[in-house]
C-alpha cells in the first residue's frame, strides 16, 4: 500500500491530506533532520527513515527541528523516542518544536522529560555546544 | 464515482458525522482534517484547543485504524459523531468500530502506546468503552461556545 501518497486523491477538500516533508543538514558539526508539514501514522514513516539514516552516520549530536511542523500524531512521538534510544551514548538528540500542535502534546505525555525538548533550533545548537 | 459516497457524512452547526468510512490510516487522517475544518467553521475555540481536539479525534481514529481489525481479514469501519450542546457548551464525540483492541490495549513498549495518555490529557473527559460489539471511544469538552455567525475565525 503506497500509504505516503496519494492519501486524498480522491478528495477535492484541500485542507486534506497528509504530507511531510523531511530534508537534512548539519550546522557546525550539528546534524539537523527538519521537518514540516504533519506527521500522523501515514507520514511518521518518513521521518523515521530520515532519522535512521542520519543516526547510522553517528553524530555526535543530532537536533529534530519540527519548527515547521503543523500537526504531530503519537505515530510521531513514538519516532521521537525511539530515536532518542537508538542515538544511546554516541549521539546527543533533541528535538526543537513550540506551539500548541508540537510542545504542548509532547510536553502532556512526558515525552519533553525523556528527550530534550527546545523552543529554537538556536537554542538546541547553544546547548549542544555548551 | 457514485459507489464511494458515504452512507452518512454530515458536518452542520449542531453535528459531525461520518459512519461506516473504512478503518485505515488514509481515512483517519482525512476525517481528521475534515473534523478540524467543522471546529473552525463553527466554533470559537482558540488554537490551543482546536489542537487538542483535533489531535484527540486523531489518536481514536489512528487506534481504530491500526488496532481494531487486526485479528480479521479485510479492513473494517469505523464511525464518528460529533455533537455541541448549546445548553451545555459541550462537544462530545464519539469515536467507534466493530472490532476489539488487542488486549492490552496500550502497548507498554515506550515508543507506542501513547494514544490514549494523549486522548486523556487532551480532553476534559475521556473514556474508552469496550463491548462484543466493537469499541467506543467517547470524549469530552466542556465550555465550548459556538461561533457567532460572521466572526468565526478565517481559514
Amino acid at each position: 500500500m503506497d500509504e505516503q501518497r496519494e492519501a486524498t486523491a480522491d478528495d477535492a477538500t484541500p485542507t486534506s491530506g497528509s504530507t511531510c516533508v523531511v530534508s537534512e543538514s548539519s550546522v557546525d558539526e550539528v546534524a539537523i533532520v527538519a521537518a514540516s508539514g504533519v506527521i500522523d501514522m501515514l507520514t511518521a514513516p518518513q521521518l523515521e527513515e530520515a532519522l535512521r539514516a542520519a543516526l547510522d552516520k553517528k553524530p555526535a549530536s543530532l537536533v529534530v527541528d519540527l519548527t515547521e511542523v503543523e500537526f504531530l500524531a503519537s505515530a510521531g512521538m513514538g519516532v521521537l523516542v525511539a530515536a532518542h534510544e537508538e542515538a544511546g551514548e554516541i549521539t546527543r538528540l533533541c528535538v526543537v518544536a513550540e506551539g500548541p500542535a508540537t510542545s504542548r502534546p509532547l510536553k502532556l505525555v512526558g515525552i519533553a522529560d525523556i528527550v530534550p525538548l527546545f523552543a529554537t533550533l538556536e537554542e538546541a545548537i547553544a546547548s549542544l555546544r555548551g | 464515482m457514485i459507489d464511494t459516497m458515504q452512507s452518512a457524512n454530515v458536518a452542520n452547526a449542531e453535528r459531525f458525522e461520518r459512519v461506516g468510512i473504512s478503518a485505515t490510516a488514509q481515512t483517519a487522517s482525512q476525517t481528521r482534517d475534515e473534523f478540524a475544518a467543522w471546529l473552525r467553521q463553527f466554533f470559537a475555540l482558540d488554537p490551543i484547543r482546536t489542537s487538542d481536539l483535533v489531535l484527540a479525534i486523531n489518536e481514536a481514529l489512528a487506534n481504530c485504524a491500526e488496532f481494531a481489525y487486526l485479528e480479521r481479514p479485510g479492513t473494517g469501519t469505523m464511525d464518528v459523531l460529533a455533537w455541541h450542546d448549546a445548553a451545555e457548551s459541550t462537544i462530545t464525540v464519539l469515536v467507534s468500530d466493530r472490532g476489539s483492541w488487542r488486549p492490552p490495549v496500550v502497548p507498554t513498549i515506550r515508543t507506542r502506546g501513547r494514544g490514549i495518555p494523549l486522548m486523556e490529557a487532551l480532553s476534559d473527559r475521556a473514556s474508552i468503552e469496550p463491548s462484543d460489539h466493537g469499541t467506543r471511544v467517547r470524549l469530552e469538552w466542556t465550555d465550548v461556545a459556538r461561533a457567532v455567525l460572521g466572526t468565526q475565525s478565517a481559514h
